[in-house]
């Protein structure tokens, strides 16, 4: 095993591709159906594809996903498949996720930190509900990979990759007013999105797919909103990229910069 | 509405050039894939995938009925157009032809109603009048047009026949909503119901593809109908409230309500509530 999870993961997809279908499929048993009470239940649930049609709900900074108030009546279809348990490959994936997660948190965290001391000067109401609802919505994601960990018998990840902190503090440093924050805010967003896309490829278990297909669409909308607030064209790519993507072994794909200039 | 047409200019040119290399790298994916969809090609139906497909059906049904609560709660269902997208009801799967060559063919059908879609808004003086919504819709139309072109190249790949068509479900929808698009706010409703449809059903269906390359294609369109849909909600929003002059590039920061920070993403998760079933556009 390398220091890479995502190379790590390549290789067991390899290894798992000979003993499962080429569908990846839906197994017959589950971890994940063990799963009950608080975040993992409402992370179980979220990974395990079962949610029901309700969101959770994020009510500030730091809460945690509140489980479904009410279930809607149940749907006469034979037995539910129950989801494949989430490989020890998808589990460092889910692993490199929350470190991102728990960045962006901190960093919008950072932000309003600064922004309610006046060291960024005057910040646009606009800005400050996009930093306000954005780092909620983070927060929402990592509690999600948090349960998925926990479930699975993995601790949960408290602490971001320490070299890309290093790198987003030092930028963070020289950060003086609320573009210059939309701009890292921009980069951060760009990372997280084109990890998500490229661990689409790489996810075995079904649940794991559908999890990360559900936060990637949400981290493209905030690139979008930051690309505006920033004067750019707010969808100027054709087709997502990995090109920004966090490879968990210190480093990116591409340069650690916007690529929409 | 106020626009810097140079600004705009430069914005759009820097656009293409991210698109050509977006482009560049699709062919390079597309070349990878077809490998992976010559060895597919005349496979007999697989019954473990059929099954897959099956189960996840089921699920996106439970997980909330295509869509009724969001067209419910946005208060679409009392409309025509909710009402006639409240009548789509899912079909079985077709026997014989492989799932992954019917989500790519329902990708294309909903990709070609985007651009026939866009194109007649094109159309409409209130439209034409508006440099940014105009800029906007011209671009998106191209993007949908690369995203057709794709997923029929991918289909292809994998022995499947193009799919040149509009998806048979919603344009018929389309046809009947067209004569009440009488503003740019009625316009971008329809276009956002759309991106929202395509949206759900990418996100659907990347648990339904077989492989991580297709996965991938997909979800790099996935990504980019959900910023269409974001700054449709956007302009919506910016309209509605009164303040058509704030959709403008430059972009008046200071001016924008707060709300315009996350009107665009209401929720942590995007759920495929509106996902069309892969068989829905298939040959």
């Amino acid at each position: 095993m390398s220091n890479d999870p995502i190379q790590d993961a390549e290789s067991q997809d390899v290894e798992l591709s000979d003993a499962q279908p080429e569908t990846g499929g839906f197994a017959r048993r589950s971890a994940m159906a063990a799963a009950a009470g608080g975040v993992a239940a409402a992370a179980a649930a979220l990974f395990a594809g079962t949610r029901s049609g309700a969101r959770p709900t994020v009510t500030a900074a730091g809460d945690t996903p509140a489980a479904p108030a009410a279930r809607p009546a149940p749907v006469a279809v034979p037995a539910p498949a129950l989801q494949a348990a989430p490989t020890e490959a998808d589990l460092m994936i889910a692993n490199l996720a929350a470190g991102l997660e728990i960045l962006a948190v901190n960093t919008y965290g950072a932000a309003l930190s600064a922004a309610g001391s006046g060291a960024l000067g005057a910040v646009p109401p606009a800005v400050a509900e996009f930093v306000t609802v954005a780092q909620q919505q983070h927060q929402a994601a990592l509690d999600a990979w948090n349960g998925v960990l926990t479930a699975a018998g993995k601790p949960a990840v408290s602490a971001p990759p320490s070299e890309l902190e290093a790198s987003v503090n030092a930028q963070f440093g020289q950060v003086t007013n609320a573009g210059g924050a939309a701009q890292l805010a921009l980069m951060l967003e760009q990372v997280a999105a084109d990890t998500y896309l490229g661990a689409l490829s790489k996810l075995s278990s079904p649940a794991a797919i559908n999890l990360a297909g559900s936060i990637y669409p949400i981290d493209r909308q905030h690139i979008s909103v930051l690309l505006f607030a920033l004067g750019m064209y707010p969808v100027p790519e054709v087709f997502g990229t990995t090109k920004m993507a966090y490879s968990g072994s210190g480093g990116m794909t591409a340069a650690m910069v916007p690529p929409t200039r | 509405m106020p626009i810097d047409d140079q600004a705009m200019r430069s914005l759009v040119e820097e656009s293409e050039d991210l698109q050509v290399d977006a482009l560049r790298d699709a062919r390079q994916m597309n070349e990878e894939l077809r490998d992976v969809g010559a060895a597919r090609a005349g496979r007999p139906v697989d019954v473990d995938e059929a099954e897959a497909y099956a189960l996840g059906r089921r699920k996106l049904l439970k997980a909330g009925g295509l869509g009724m609560g969001v067209l419910a709660s946005s208060g679409l269902l009392a409309t025509g157009w909710g009402q006639r997208v409240a009548a789509i009801v899912q079909a079985p799967a077709q026997a014989g032809v492989p799932v992954d060559i019917q989500i790519f063919q329902t990708a294309s059908s909903l990709e070609n109603l985007a651009v026939a879609t866009y194109g007649a808004a094109l159309q409409l003086p209130f439209i034409q009048e508006n440099a940014v919504v105009k800029t906007f819709a011209e671009t998106t139309m191209r993007q949908h047009a690369e995203h057709g072109a794709a997923f029929n190249a991918q289909t292809v790949s994998l022995g499947g026949a193009r799919q040149d068509g509009t998806n048979p479900k919603y344009t018929p929808i389309v046809e009947a909503a067209k004569p009440t698009l009488t503003d740019a706010v009625a316009v971008a409703k329809l276009a956002a119901t759309l991106e929202e449809v395509a949206a759900d059903t990418y996100l659907a269906n990347l648990s339904l593809l077989s492989d991580g390359n297709k996965r991938l294609l997909m979800g790099s369109v996935l990504g980019v109908e959900t910023q269409h849909l974001a700054t449709l909600r956007a302009v919506i929003a910016l309209i509605e409230g009164g303040a058509p002059q704030l959709v403008a590039i430059p972009t008046d920061l200071a001016a924008l309500p707060a709300a315009a920070g996350s009107v665009s993403f209401p929720a942590p998760f995007e759920e495929p509530q509106m996902a069309s079933p892969p068989e829905e556009g298939a040959l």
